[in-house]
């Protein structure tokens, strides 16, 4: 065997170990593609599977929307057209409300007017009952009085038939002793002259003189409630104010009001206003006479 | 090209021991990086020489 076959020998050699160790890194590294082919149509298929899915559900959620809508868009349609049934009764109501309103509070005016009446005839009922229970004692009084008076004119027509009779009779005497003088003069030529009496005769009876004077009660207005029709003033049962008594309210040359008294306290009177001409403030005159 | 007298009559032996073991190593390298080769093939594309 020559120098060349075996120089040969191992060089074919050492390349054939090189190259076949070439060849099996390349092959141990090599990428499976038909795995990876195999995983990659796999993973396509079910992706496509998935997008036709997909797709399918999104054509069905379509339709569903359609649907919905379509449900929607008539019961939006219904339902405005509820809205505007509401909204005219709704306003149908406003007005109906309105109306009652005003009638409520026209009833309640109405009813505070009545009230303000019913305490007015209450308190003009309550003074009326107590101006009768005193007329009532009073004629009572006056009663008792007439039957003594009676009783006492009786006693004195009595006496009066007594005096009377005692005056005929004095009469009767005079003219006899008139007439017995008489009959003892004429024969001297001579008459009785005309007796003097010691008492002087009696004028008849004329009634007393009026001797009444006005009050004069002078104050000034201290509040007014025109909502009660009430006011009070500055004068009260120390300066003479009586239940009852009525004040006339002026402002300079003008009348106002005038204030029937119902309730007196000892330094003021409060009393409710009648025949109001202008409305009262506070410091306008009050007076019992004008 | 030697007769068959001459063939029948002589014995064939290895000049050199050494470089037929090496032969025999390439050899069998070669071999056995062929039948890495095809293992491969067949294991990861189910053919040799195909092309699938």
């Amino acid at each position: 065997m020559s120098a060349l076959t075996k120089i040969l020998i191992v060089l074919l050699t050492i390349s054939s170990i090189f190259l076949c160790g070439i060849v099996v890194t390349y092959v141990a590294n090599a990428d499976n593609y038909r795995q990876k082919y195999n995983d990659l149509k796999a993973d396509r298929d079910s992706l496509s599977r998935k997008a036709k899915d997909l797709t399918k559900q999104v054509n069905e959620k379509i339709s569903e929307k359609r649907l919905l809508e379509d449900r929607l868009s008539s019961e939006v349609v219904s339902l405005k057209a509820e809205i505007r049934k509401l909204e005219g009764d709704l306003k149908n109501v406003d007005r109906e409300r309105a109306g009652l309103v005003q009638k409520v509070n026209s009833w309640a005016s109405i009813v505070q007017d009545f009230s303000q009446t019913n305490d007015k005839q209450l308190q003009l009922l309550k003074d009326t009952r107590e101006e009768l229970n005193k007329v009532q004692a009073e004629q009572i009084r006056e009663r008792k009085e007439l039957n003594e008076t009676t009783a006492s004119l009786i006693e004195k027509m009595a006496i009066i038939e007594t005096l009377e009779a005692e005056r005929k009779r004095l009469l009767e005497e005079k003219t006899e002793l008139q007439s017995r003088l008489d009959q003892l003069l004429q024969p001297f030529g001579k008459v009785a002259a005309a007796p003097v009496p010691v008492t002087p005769p009696r004028d008849i009876a004329r009634p007393a003189t009026d001797t009444i004077r006005d009050i004069a009660l002078r104050g000034l207005i201290a509040d007014v409630d025109l909502k009660n029709s009430m006011a009070s003033i500055s004068i009260g049962r120390a300066d003479g104010v009586k239940e009852g008594m009525k004040f006339y309210v002026t402002r300079g040359d003008d009348f106002l009001c005038e204030i029937l008294i119902i309730d007196v306290e000892a330094e003021e009177a409060v009393g409710v206003l009648e025949l109001v001409q202008q409305q009262p403030r506070v410091g306008d005159n009050v007076s019992t006479n004008l | 090209m030697s007769p068959d007298g001459q063939t029948r009559g002589v014995k064939v032996t290895a000049s050199n021991n050494l470089y037929t073991a090496i032969l025999a190593l390439a050899f069998c390298v070669v071999l056995a990086t062929t039948v890495l080769v095809a293992y491969k093939c067949y294991s990861q594309y189910g053919t040799i020489f195909k092309i699938p």
